[in-house]
């Protein structure tokens, strides 16, 4: 198996703001935050419920636009770039773990794993290979075949996690990735997530309200109310 | 090339969905393809059959009677002669020969069946002017038209209803109570252009018709035919002019008569079976684009319904762009195969018009391929608004539809 490690990528947010436009009134999700994650940390975004911590990971992957302010990924502005290079650069840079996996329904855990490789245009041999060790490494290299409706939450998330890493991203952005998880489920994909960044030293960004979750990442920030809690 | 197979697959992912939303273009292109065929299998038929009747003949027929300065419609009056049918015969270089012709409606006996048909009266030269051939038998010549003789030459049909297997030459048949002998059977012709059936009839002498039956003297009509169809123009011109010295109608006169070449009737039809034509396939393609409009409201469902899919492809990496051609795709695939289907069945329905009911209706290969061809385009057009909107979704509430 190729290691493919590579030096995670920094992520910069500079005093960015997001309004929500919810039935005409405009509500603040994010008041100005500024915040730097370093190439290959593990760090943990905690608050409660609707403090803005989800947002804030949304920012930083580029599913979503900064109201006012910038995001940068080393040192270049990237929330400018057009809506078709941002997503290039999500799934060359970028992977995505989300509380309710989100794996696409009515296909298999294989092709959802090598979704992202298709969309950079991999050859299918080389593709199909590449999705394997990645099941494989998660512990569900026997359930390739098996639709996303066939597998439990845990399972789920496996297989999400694979989707996340089978393009080597530098940045790895989870959220809630055990909210919808058994205890045992959830420590078990935790250590995978801890596992994997430790391997590749690529960025990892764990949202979460649980400080019990966040005790795995090696920083924690706390958002509140759409702003960075002093530590 | 992926995105096409993405495409594809999520059709068959919803096998019963994708065939019932085809469906609408696999009618559509069935009903333009089998309606263009029937139009054409018209024109066939209509052009043949005048074909049949001589491209070179000339219809002469009397004008319209003015009765008390109304007109009582065309072909009533009775200003033509024998001696008319005579001199066009001999007068006009480009008529190569003419034959004056009546006809009526009469009640036919033979020892053991009865049948109402038409009594055409007829010169001689009748037969070779509408070019028609005797089954058995012969034709009254000179002789019998000058004697006004009783002899009949019977239809096919007319035969086979007085005689039955029986040997009809020789026999004698009633006509109005008077005895006619049968000298000759035409040979089966069919249908005129006119609707008339051509083998429900019989032949006697025209002046034998004109004396002894309806005691007139006029005729109905002369049939004319030109040396050759390139001359129709030239003896239609002779003819009328002497007719008109024959009538001694003044220049710049109302004719009493009229000159139809069967070359414009085949005019006149053609134009008309054309018309017909375009007439179907507009109405056909416009269930193709009732069958496009179906492929836009279920791209528009199925979009909605795949929000949530569409978000988490764009979250891994899918441009917009890749998303339009997914979507894209699938439309286009759905009226081409839809339409490939209905190309099939359009082409099967016009081989059992064909052997079923005997049209004569051509297989339009060209047109087929082309209505195909339009209804894939159809789908992409039909398809492009739904495929445009699903690439427009923004990443993140898309993620969050329910």
């Amino acid at each position: 198996m190729q290691e493919d490690v590579r030096p995670g990528l920094s992520v910069r947010l500079d005093a960015v703001t997001k309004l929500y436009n919810v039935a005409g009134d405009e509500l603040p999700a994010i008041r100005g935050v500024t915040l730097s994650f370093d190439k290959g940390e593990a760090l943990a975004l905690v608050g409660s419920s609707g403090s803005g911590k989800s947002t804030l990971l949304h920012l930083s992957g580029l599913l979503d636009r900064p109201t006012t302010g910038a995001v940068y990924y080393e040192n270049r502005r990237v929330d400018s770039l057009s809506p078709s290079d941002r997503a290039i650069l999500r799934n060359r840079s970028v992977g995505f773990v989300f509380q309710n996996f989100q794996l696409i329904p009515r296909t298999t855990a294989l092709e959802n794993v090598e979704m992202p490789l298709l969309y950079r245009g991999v050859p299918s041999r080389e593709r199909r290979e590449r999705a394997r060790e990645l099941l494989l490494s998660v512990g569900m290299g026997d359930r390739e075949r098996h639709y996303s409706s066939q597998l439990s939450g845990g399972q789920q998330q496996r297989v999400a996690i694979a989707r996340a890493l089978v393009a080597s991203p530098g940045l790895l952005l989870a959220d809630e990735p055990t909210g919808n998880l058994d205890s045992r489920s959830a420590v078990s994909v935790l250590e995978l997530l801890m596992k994997a960044q430790e391997r590749t030293r690529m960025t990892l960004v764990l949202v979460t309200h649980d400080p019990e979750v966040a005790r795995f990442a090696s920083r924690t920030v706390r958002v509140r109310d759409g702003l960075l809690e002093k530590a | 090339m992926f995105l096409v197979s993405l495409g594809l697959r999520a059709l068959l992912r919803n096998p019963y969905r994708s065939i019932l939303t085809s469906l609408g273009i696999v009618i559509g292109v069935l009903s333009v393809i089998v309606l263009v065929s029937i139009g054409l299998g018209a024109k066939a038929l209509v052009l043949q059959s005048i074909q049949n009747l001589g491209p070179n003949l000339l219809v002469v027929i009397p004008g319209s009677v003015t009765d008390s300065g109304a007109q009582v419609g065309g072909g009533t009056d009775t200003t033509l002669t024998l001696e008319d049918a005579q001199a066009i015969r001999h007068d006009c270089p480009d008529v190569w020969n003419a034959s004056g012709a009546l006809r009526t409606a009469a009640q036919v006996q033979s020892s053991h069946a009865n049948w109402s048909t038409v009594i055409l009266g007829a010169e001689p030269n009748y037969l070779p002017v509408r070019d028609w051939h005797l089954a058995r038998g012969g034709f009254f010549g000179a002789e019998e038209e000058a004697s006004a003789a009783r002899v009949a030459v019977l239809g096919h049909l007319v035969a086979s209803r007085l005689f039955g297997l029986e040997d009809p030459l020789g026999k004698f048949i009633q006509i109005n109570h008077s005895p006619f002998r049968v000298i000759g059977i035409l040979s089966s012709k069919g249908q005129s252009p006119m609707g008339m059936n051509q083998d429900d009839m019989v032949v006697i002498p025209l002046s034998t018709l004109q004396s002894q039956i309806m005691g007139v003297t006029y005729v109905g009509v002369i049939l004319a035919a030109a040396q050759s169809p390139d001359r129709v123009d030239d003896a239609r011109r002779e003819i009328r002019d002497l007719l008109l010295l024959r009538h001694h109608i003044p220049a710049g006169g109302r004719p009493d008569f009229d000159i139809q070449a069967l070359s414009d009737i085949a005019k006149t039809a053609n134009r008309l079976s054309l018309i017909l034509t375009l007439l179907l396939a507009l109405i056909a393609s416009i269930s193709l684009i009732v069958g496009g409009i179906g492929i836009l409201n279920i791209m528009l469902v199925s979009v909605r319904e795949r929000t949530r899919e569409i978000g988490i492809r764009m979250a891994i990496g899918a441009r917009p762009r890749d998303i339009l051609v997914q979507f894209l795709t699938e439309s286009a695939a759905l009226s081409f195969f839809g339409g490939i289907a209905g190309g099939i069945l359009g082409i099967l329905s016009i081989l059992g018009l064909r052997s079923f009911l005997g049209w004569p209706a051509p297989i339009p290969w060209e047109g087929s391929l082309l209505t195909v061809a339009g209804a894939t385009i159809l789908g992409i057009l039909f398809g492009l608004y739904p495929a445009w909107r699903a690439s427009r979704l923004d990443p993140m509430e898309a993620l969050r539809y329910e």
